[in-house]
C-alpha cells in the first residue's frame, strides 16, 4: 500500500508537467472562440505544430484573430475545416493601445477586408469614450458593410458607444468584460445582439462545478455565452488542449442541451449572424 | 533643511543632500523590517512538522542534507544543487540531477517564511518540499525503503533519528521518509540571512537617526527611492523578506531552453504554478497538509491549501522570490534565464507588455530606466546582502551530529 500510495506519488511528480491525457472520442464538441497565432508564435509553434495542438484538443472549429493578420491566415490556409478567421485593427503586437488613434488602421481594416473573408473584427481593446474616436466608429460602420460582428475586449461603457453608433450591431463581448455576472446580465437584457465570452476567466467554475452566479445567469440567457482560451503569448498555445479539457468539465456539470449550447452552438448561431460561411 | 517628520506625512530627507522619501515611500521603507522578523527572533515551531526546532532533528537533517545515500545512483545530494557557499543555490541556471532539471535551484536562506514551498508552490510545507527531490526519478531517484534502511543502519543517523522519535525503527518506509523530511526541514529553518546596510537605514529611519541614515551609500538610497517609487517593485516584493509568498507572470518567456530538444519536434512550455496546484491538490499526494503527515491537522496551516484553486492566469506564473542575499544565488528567475542582477532589472525596464495580459498583472510597466538608475538598482539590491555564517554553522552541525552513538 505505502509502495503503491510512493510510486503514484512519484508518477504523479512525473508526468504532470507533460501534456494532457488523450481525451476520449465521444467528448463534448466545443469551438474555442478566443484565439490568438500573432507573430511571435510563429517561431516557436510552426503552423503544422499549431494545428496539431488544435485537432489533438477536439475542437470542433477555433475562431483566431492575430498581430498580424498573416498569423490568422497561415492558420486558415493549413486547415480551412477548423479556422475562422477574424481581422484585428492590429498590424503587429504594440498597437494594443493606439490603434484607435492610428487613421492608417483604417486602410489596413480596408485592404484586408478587400482579399480576405472573415467572420468579424476584432479582438480589439477599446475602453471608455474612446468607443467615440474616429477609427472605431469608422471600424463599426465597416462591420455593419461587411455584416460582421465586432469582438470587444472593453468595458462595458465602450460596448455601449458601440451600440449607440451602431444599433443594429453584434458585438461579441471578451472575456465578459471581466465583469461581475450582475453586471453582464444588465448588458445582455439590455442588448440582445450581444454575445459573451469566457476567455481567461475563472470565476464562472472550478473543480468541474459552475459557480451558482454564473449558473443563473447561463440558464436565463442560454444562448449568449461561448468558451475560449486566449493565446496572448506563445506559451498559451500548450494551454489550448488543458483548457479544452477544463472547459469540457464544468460544461458537464449543466444540462447537456444547455452545455452543448456554450460549448459550441452558440459560437456557430454567432458565425451564422454574418456574411461568413463557415467551412465544413 | 527638511524635517524628518515621517509620521506627519511630509517630505523625509534621509541625509543632507541625499534622496528624498515622501510619506508613502517611508511607509514603504518601514514596511520592509524590521529584521529579522519576530518568527525567526523566537524561532517559531512550525506546527505542521512535530520536529520542528528540535535540536537532534536539526543535526539529524543537517547530516541528511550532504547524504549522498538518500540518492538512487549514491552521488547525490541536497548540496549538489542548494549550496551552501552559493546563497544555499547553485551557479548553474538549471540544476542537474539524474537528469536536467527545468528550473533553477532556487537558495533556501529564510526559506521557513514561505508559505508555498517551489517554484511552482507544490507543496504546502517546507518538510514536504523535501520529499519531492529525494523521490523524483529525475532528481535523486530515491525512495522510501532506501531512506528507512540508512535511517536504520547508519550509526550516527540511527543515533539521531533515535533521539528524535525514539519508536521511529517501528515505522513503515514512508512514515520513515516522512521523518527524515522532516529533520531536512527543521536543520531548513535554521537557515537565516544576516542583518544588512538596508535594515540599519530602515531602523535609522524608524528611529529619526539622521548619523544612521547617512552611512547608507547614496547610490543605495537613490535604488531604494526606485524601488518603493516608479518602479512599484514592493507591489510583489513585500514585507521584511520583499516576497508576498506568490506566483506571477513576469513576462518572461516560459518555453523551456532546451539544448537537448531534437529539430522538428515540440518546444516545451514550463506551466509553473498551473502545474504546482495540481500536484499539490493531487489526490494521490499524501503528503499535502490535508494528509495524515500533518502534525497540526486542522490548524491554520492547512488552509491554503483547501482553498487554493488552479486560474487560468497561474499557466506561466512563478513564485516572487525573496530579494535578501541574492549576489550568491546567481543567475535568476525560475529557470536561471538571467546571469546578473542587472540582467534582471533590464528585464522589467524593457518589459515586453504584449506579453502581459491587459486584465493581468496590470501593475508591471516597462521602467524604461537610464543607465545610472539601473546601477543605482542594482546598488539596492546588493545592500540587501551581508556575508553570513550559514555554511560554517551548518558544517558545524554536521561535525556534532556524526559524534552520536
Amino acid at each position: 500500500m505505502i509502495r503503491r500510495t510512493l510510486l503514484a506519488f512519484a508518477l504523479l511528480t512525473a508526468a504532470l508537467p507533460t501534456q494532457a491525457q488523450q481525451a476520449p472520442a465521444d467528448v463534448l464538441p466545443l469551438i474555442d472562440a478566443h484565439l490568438h497565432y500573432s507573430h511571435d508564435a510563429w517561431d516557436y509553434l510552426p503552423t503544422a505544430e499549431a494545428i496539431a495542438i488544435l485537432r489533438k484538443s477536439n475542437l470542433r472549429k477555433v475562431l483566431v484573430s492575430s498581430s498580424s493578420d498573416d498569423g490568422t491566415q497561415k492558420l486558415y490556409e493549413a486547415a480551412p475545416d477548423l479556422i475562422v478567421p477574424e481581422l484585428r485593427p492590429y498590424r503587429r503586437r504594440g498597437e494594443l493601445s493606439s490603434w484607435m488613434r492610428d487613421d492608417s488602421i483604417i486602410t489596413h481594416l480596408e485592404a484586408r477586408l478587400a482579399k480576405y473573408r472573415y467572420v468579424g473584427i476584432g479582438e480589439f481593446h477599446l475602453y471608455g469614450a474612446d468607443a467615440d474616436l474616429p477609427v472605431p466608429k469608422r471600424m463599426v460602420a465597416l462591420a455593419k458593410q461587411h455584416k460582421l460582428f465586432l469582438h470587444a475586449h472593453s468595458d462595458a461603457e465602450a460596448v455601449r458607444r458601440l451600440f449607440v453608433h451602431d444599433p443594429d450591431a453584434i458585438v461579441l463581448w471578451a472575456h465578459s468584460g471581466f465583469d461581475r455576472p450582475d453586471a453582464v446580465r444588465d448588458m445582455l437584457k439590455r442588448y440582445p445582439n450581444l454575445w459573451a465570452d469566457l476567455a481567461f476567466r475563472s470565476d464562472h467554475a472550478s473543480d468541474g462545478k459552475v459557480d451558482a452566479e454564473w449558473r443563473k445567469l447561463f440558464e436565463e440567457f442560454p444562448d449568449r455565452f461561448m468558451v475560449g482560451t486566449d493565446t496572448f503569448t506563445p506559451e498559451r498555445w500548450h494551454y489550448i488542449e488543458e483548457h479544452a479539457k477544463w472547459s469540457r468539465a464544468w460544461l458537464a456539470s449543466l444540462p447537456r442541451p444547455l452545455a452543448e449550447k456554450i460549448a459550441y452552438k452558440n459560437a456557430e448561431a454567432l458565425f451564422a449572424r454574418t456574411s461568413y460561411k463557415v467551412d465544413r | 533643511m527638511k524635517a524628518l517628520v515621517a509620521a506627519a506625512g511630509l517630505l523625509v530627507s534621509s541625509a543632507a543632500g541625499a534622496v528624498d522619501f515622501d510619506a508613502t515611500q517611508t511607509r514603504r521603507i518601514l514596511g520592509h523590517g524590521a529584521w529579522p522578523p519576530a518568527q525567526m527572533q523566537t524561532q517559531t515551531a512550525d506546527r505542521t512538522n512535530r520536529y520542528s526546532g528540535n535540536v537532534d532533528a536539526i543535526r539529524l537533517g543537517a547530516m541528511l542534507f550532504g547524504e549522498p545515500r538518500l540518492s538512487g545512483n549514491g552521488a547525490l545530494s541536497c548540496q549538489t544543487c542548494h549550496r551552501p557557499e552559493h546563497g544555499w543555490s547553485e551557479p548553474k541556471a538549471r540544476s542537474e540531477g539524474l537528469q536536467r532539471q527545468d528550473r533553477n535551484a532556487p537558495g533556501l536562506l529564510n526559506v521557513r517564511l514561505q508559505r508555498w514551498f517551489g517554484w511552482d508552490g507544490a507543496n504546502d510545507s517546507l518538510w514536504a518540499a523535501g520529499i519531492r527531490p529525494i523521490v523524483k526519478d529525475t532528481e535523486m531517484g530515491g525512495s522510501a525503503a532506501a531512506t528507512a534502511k540508512l535511517l536504520r543502519e547508519d550509526a550516527p543517523l540511527a543515533c539521531l533519528a533515535r533521539r528524535v522519535e525514539p519508536a521511529y525503527a517501528a515505522m513503515d518506509d514512508e512514515a520513515a521518509l516522512v521523518l527524515a523530511a522532516k529533520a531536512l526541514a527543521a536543520f531548513q529553518e535554521t537557515l537565516s540571512s544576516p542583518r544588512t546596510a538596508f535594515d540599519e537605514f530602515r531602523d535609522a529611519l524608524a528611529a529619526n537617526d539622521r548619523a544612521g541614515m547617512a552611512r547608507y551609500p547614496e547610490a543605495a538610497q537613490r535604488g531604494l527611492a526606485l524601488f518603493t517609487g516608479r518602479g512599484q517593485c514592493g507591489a510583489c516584493h513585500t514585507g521584511a523578506n520583499f516576497s508576498n509568498g506568490e506566483f506571477h507572470d513576469t513576462g518572461l518567456v516560459f518555453f523551456l531552453n532546451d539544448p537537448d530538444r531534437k529539430p522538428g519536434t515540440p518546444r516545451r512550455v514550463d506551466p509553473g504554478r498551473h502545474d504546482g496546484i495540481a500536484q499539490l491538490k493531487a489526490a494521490a499526494n499524501p503528503f499535502n497538509l490535508l494528509g495524515r503527515y500533518n502534525d497540526d491537522p486542522g490548524g491554520v496551516a492547512s488552509i491554503p491549501v483547501r482553498h487554493v484553486v488552479q486560474q487560468h492566469r497561474n499557466w506561466g506564473e512563478f513564485k516572487v522570490p525573496s530579494l535578501r542575499s541574492l549576489p550568491a544565488t546567481a543567475p535568476y528567475m525560475h529557470d536561471g534565464s538571467k546571469a546578473t542582477l542587472r540582467d534582471v532589472i533590464l528585464h522589467y525596464s524593457e518589459l515586453d507588455e504584449d506579453r502581459l495580459h491587459s486584465d493581468g498583472e496590470a501593475i508591471l510597466k516597462p521602467l524604461k530606466l537610464s543607465e545610472a538608475e539601473i546601477a543605482d538598482l542594482q546598488a539596492f539590491l546588493e545592500s540587501l546582502s551581508a556575508p553570513d555564517d550559514t555554511a560554517a554553522r551548518y558544517e558545524s552541525l554536521r561535525r556534532e551530529a556524526a559524534q552520536c552513538r
